[in-house]
């Protein structure tokens, strides 16, 4: 009897009975349209990069990824097998991590401004570089946060804890112009501590790839707070007690008992940003003109189009390898979350979490370090919010004057007018349609738990969060340009689909928490007083998981909005169905005398409008809101 | 009203087996219990009947009808569950009210039946409550009249009392099974509680680890236990372990393991009837015993009290004979010394032996 010893026909059609029973022509219809979606525009098109990566009209050729690997300017490194001891040649690394200029003012003064530019180790590296010392940086950041917003008392905590979250209501793209006008060498940060408190006797200005790190790290650090604060505080009290009970204490309880416990949450919130450094398009186009600009995903968007209106393979081959390193860290992110959800059920009932009092002189160290973290955290947005309200800003701390003319400016502007409009109706239509697909998948990965495979579906909708958006801009035009559905004809299709398969993981997930809370019993009883599922799903499912719903779509929604890498991918081909974040790009790099100013308007409008969604989206879930933006 | 019949009903969770072949018959309108620890698969029959899980092997028929793969919602059932799940979006008209919606009765006619049932279950006047304006009770009847109001063919209870508390779990059950007397309605109920399943059913299937142990009446039960964790698992009683030495019809003698005697006894259970040889079980419920004020000739123990407790109704008197554990209820007027020994003394008749 032993299910080992039966045969495939038998466990096959144990496999078919089981589906007939759990699966109804809805059900069917429901996956049907998930696994469409999928495939039409993110599977099939991934597809094409792969095979567009190795086959030209010449048929398969691996000159493009030799290329890649070989070329000095995306791997300058060599490999030395040949000597007695093996090892890397650093010769191709160029540049060095700071240099230092001088110059005399009119008035005679000597400044002398250290430019920190890192080096350049070719296209390839750098982006491991990048991704890698954000996730580093952010974990250190967001982990020491956590801790110390989850173990001590002090006053102002809880306050304090919520406005460090503050740089999840913005993406890299708006911060970065936000930062940028912070850290050059006539920025505030410079004429505060140089000129003005004349604490520091030399500028200092971050560029290149530093300052793509800076940027993420104060971006993404929330991420990993999140998830390790979860952690934390879900952390049973007795474990620790029970630890110091037996003598445990000080460093050595957070080392052999605190820290293993919310190392997953911590590792899975660490992988994450590491993925969202490496596909991060929007602060590379922000620094162009540095070492910033190569890296795999600017380099990508920057060849995706040859001059003969071709997708460049070199582009292709690049994306590849960006899905590559991706799917290889989101293997690792899915180990560790389903972990931490195992880690999650063993948990009884709700505590109160230990939290310590400090003497007053610790107090003071919490609040050095808590004020310095949330000053840099809050520069991006506060430098956001100033230039686009910024009339004149020369070499003063804050602008001279202030205006609504940005604003004016771009509203006035006719194209800029429509990338609003169209970034709208992109996003409302594309929530649509995730919603129908979310909850429909949703659905499905957590109350059809018996049918076989159904796990596959859960990776695919959650597949997304690992998928560089360049990747799939690139997979989409390898797909559909020269079809109906090509971009130089209407971007809408292309952008629609795109913000759909790419930003309905937030939907999937506030609806598969809000099942998961809904006790199946509530199904079961409906159908046993003669409600079909279809009915059940409609009448007692829908309206229970309503906010859920209403939560999920609002997220999507604006992470649509706030989409980078289609978005500027196609509206490069059609500026006429441009979405804002191409116009911001558009007006960095082709626009009128205003500077930043006017990009720094339109990323101010996105940034309230992901504020108002954000904190509403929070506010409708109250408790379970820290499930939506953790992993 | 229907008859509802399995054959071989198996149902697996990976490697664990919930359901082990179960064969059993629940007659028209009888209102039968599945009786067991947790575990024992009793909760994954209910709901393989009520459509809720499928079998791996076995069938399922309602009368002379196959239902095993018929979808619940086909299946003319009412459940009730432990945690009740009404439905927190409707109020207690409309959760009751849903299942006539669904057959498509008139507006008139629905608020007709469920003003009935409301009455039935006493909860008139409560119709626009929701369900967490309600008590642990009233969401109970409020379950219970959702289940009943279209008129099920069957009526599946899954341990619906134990969220209660003790007062009003005996309330309510004497409550149900009122009202499936006055239905009719055949009825399939799981409890773990034994004492709620004697006092509700008419019939009593107990079950472990996914096998029916024994199916009767709880008298059946209760005086015939069929094997050994039956008989621990029903009502209290003294056991002693031996050996069948000598038969005589249905007079058995039974050397006993840890306490040097020879005891007569009868086979517990016709079915079970032990032969010279046999290892069995002796077992003796408290109420069987008598306080021995003469010297019999067998059947009579010497034993040490240690602990008298006053039941109302009843001294019980726990009491060792070497090591062996005895529990013995007497007459309340009865003065029993603790620390002094007794003798007691149980019939021949009342002395059942369960074959091992």
């Amino acid at each position: 009897m032993g299910s080992r010893a039966e045969g495939l026909e038998e466990r096959l059609k144990r496999s078919l009975r089981r589906l007939k029973w759990e699966m109804d022509p809805f059900s069917w219809s429901q996956l049907f349209i998930v696994l469409a979606a999928f495939a039409a525009f993110m599977l099939i098109p991934l597809g094409m990069v792969i095979v567009r990566s190795f086959y030209t009209s010449g048929g398969f050729t691996l000159d493009s990824l030799k290329l890649v690997l070989t070329d000095d300017y995306y791997f300058p490194l060599r490999v030395h097998l040949t000597s007695d001891f093996p090892f890397i040649s650093m010769e191709g690394v160029r540049g060095s991590l700071y240099h230092v200029v001088e110059y005399t003012r009119p008035t005679g003064e000597v400044v002398k401004i250290i430019y920190i530019t890192g080096w350049d180790f070719g296209v390839l590296v750098n982006s491991l570089v990048v991704a890698t010392s954000t996730a580093i940086l952010s974990t250190v950041l967001g982990f020491t946060l956590a801790f110390i917003f989850a173990k001590y008392k002090f006053p102002g905590a809880e306050a304090l804890r919520i406005i460090s979250l503050i740089p999840l209501l913005s993406t890299p793209f708006v911060g970065a112009i936000g930062l940028k006008r912070m850290i050059v060498s006539d920025g505030v940060l410079n004429v505060l501590f140089h000129d003005i408190l004349r604490v520091i006797p030399f500028k200092v200005e971050i560029t290149g790839l530093p300052a793509v790190i800076m940027v993420q790290t104060l971006i993404f650090y929330p991420i990993v707070m999140l998830n390790a604060y979860t952690a934390l505080i879900s952390l049973d009290p007795s474990l620790e007690e029970q630890a110091i009970n037996m003598g445990a204490s000080g460093f050595r309880l957070f080392r052999t008992i605190t820290l293993p416990l919310a190392t997953p949450g911590v590792e899975a919130g660490a992988l994450l940003v590491f993925i969202l450094a490496l596909e991060d398009l929007g602060t590379p186009i922000v620094f162009k003109g540095t070492v910033a600009e190569k890296v795999l995903t600017f380099q990508i968007f920057n060849r995706i189009f040859t001059p003969a209106g071709l997708i460049s393979q070199e582009a292709t081959t690049l994306a590849l390898i960006l899905l590559v390193i991706s799917a290889v860290v989101f293997v690792a992110v899915r180990r560790y979350v389903s972990l931490r959800r195992y880690a999650m059920l063993g948990k009884g009932g709700i505590w109160r979490p230990r939290r310590r009092r400090l003497s007053n002189k610790t107090v003071v160290l919490v609040y050095v370090f808590v004020f310095a973290v949330l000053f840099f955290a809050t520069l991006p947005h506060i430098g956001v919010t100033l230039l686009a309200f910024s009339k004149e800003w020369g070499t003063t701390i804050l602008p001279e004057s202030y205006t609504l003319n940005n604003f004016k400016a771009v509203l006035a502007d006719e194209q800029a007018r429509r990338s609003i409009v169209n970034s709208l109706v992109y996003s409302g239509i594309a929530t649509v349609f995730m919603v129908i697909l979310g909850v429909s998948a949703a659905y499905l990965v957590s109350r059809k738990k018996g049918v076989p495979g159904i796990e596959a579906l859960d990776l695919l909708v959650t597949l997304p969060i690992a998928v560089p958006g360049i990747a799939v801009a690139t997979g989409l035009f390898l797909t559909y340009l020269g079809t109906p559905l090509s971009p130089t004809i209407s971007g809408a299709p292309l952008l629609i689909a795109s913000y759909t398969v790419r930003k309905i993981p937030f939907t999937v997930r506030s609806v598969f928490s809000g099942l998961e809370q809904t006790d199946k019993a509530l199904d079961e009883v409906a159908w046993t007083v003669g409600a079909s599922r279809t009915r059940t799903f409609f009448t007692i499912i829908l309206p229970l998981i309503a906010l859920n719903v209403l939560a999920g779509g609002m997220l999507s929604f604006i992470y649509s909005m706030s989409e980078v890498s289609t978005g500027i991918v196609v509206g490069d081909a059609n500026h006429r169905d441009a979405p804002m974040t191409w116009k911001m790009y558009d007006m960095l790099f082709h626009g009128l005398a205003g500077g930043l100013a006017q990009p720094a308007a339109m990323g101010f409008m996105l940034m309230g409008l992901q504020f108002v969604f954000i904190v509403g989206a929070n506010l409708l879930l109250r408790k379970r809101a820290t499930a939506l933006i953790g992993v | 009203m229907v008859k509802i019949r399995t054959v071989d009903l198996t149902k697996r969770f990976g490697e664990v087996v919930a359901v082990d072949h179960v064969s059993l018959e629940i007659q028209h309108g009888e209102f039968f219990t599945l009786l067991g620890p947790s575990g024992c698969g009793k909760t994954t029959f209910l709901r393989c009947i009520a459509g809720l899980e499928l079998p791996d092997e076995g069938k399922v028929y309602f009368d002379d009808q196959e239902v095993t793969e018929v979808p619940p919602h086909k299946r003319d059932t009412g459940m009730v569950f432990q945690n009740y799940a009404l439905w927190p979006h409707m109020n207690v008209f409309d959760n009751i009210a849903y299942g006539l919606k669904i057959r498509g009765y008139k507006k008139e006619e629905i608020r007709k039946r469920v003003m009935e049932v409301l009455k039935l279950v006493k909860l008139e006047g409560m119709e626009n409550r929701t369900p967490h304006q309600l008590s642990g009770g009233q969401q109970q009847r409020v379950a219970l009249a959702r289940a009943i109001v279209i008129n099920p063919k069957v009526l599946l209870f899954d341990e619906p009392l134990s969220n209660l508390d003790a007062k009003l779990r005996i309330e309510m059950r004497a409550e149900l099974k009122r009202l499936q007397r006055e239905l009719g309605i055949t009825t399939l109920y799981v409890t773990h509680d034994q004492e709620e399943a004697m006092s509700i059913s008419d019939r009593i299937a107990v079950m472990n680890q996914g096998r029916v142990m024994q199916i009767g009446t709880p008298q059946e039960i209760y005086k015939h236990p069929k094997n050994e964790f039956v008989a621990r698992f029903i009502g209290q009683g003294t056991f002693l372990y031996g050996e069948v030495v000598a038969k005589d019809g249905e007079r058995l003698k039974v050397r006993l393991e840890a306490i040097e005697k020879e005891v007569l006894a009868v086979p517990s259970h016709p079915e079970a009837n032990p032969d010279v040889g046999d290892r069995v079980l002796v077992m003796v419920r408290p109420e069987s015993f008598e306080l021995a004020p003469e010297t019999r000739d067998s059947n009579e123990f010497e034993v040490e009290v240690y602990h008298v407790s006053f039941l109302g109704n009843s001294l019980r008197v726990q009491a060792r004979a070497g090591d062996a554990p005895f529990v013995i209820e007497v007459d309340p007027d009865e003065e029993v010394p603790v620390g002094k020994s007794i003798k007691v003394y149980a019939s021949p008749e009342l002395t059942l032996a369960i074959r091992l």
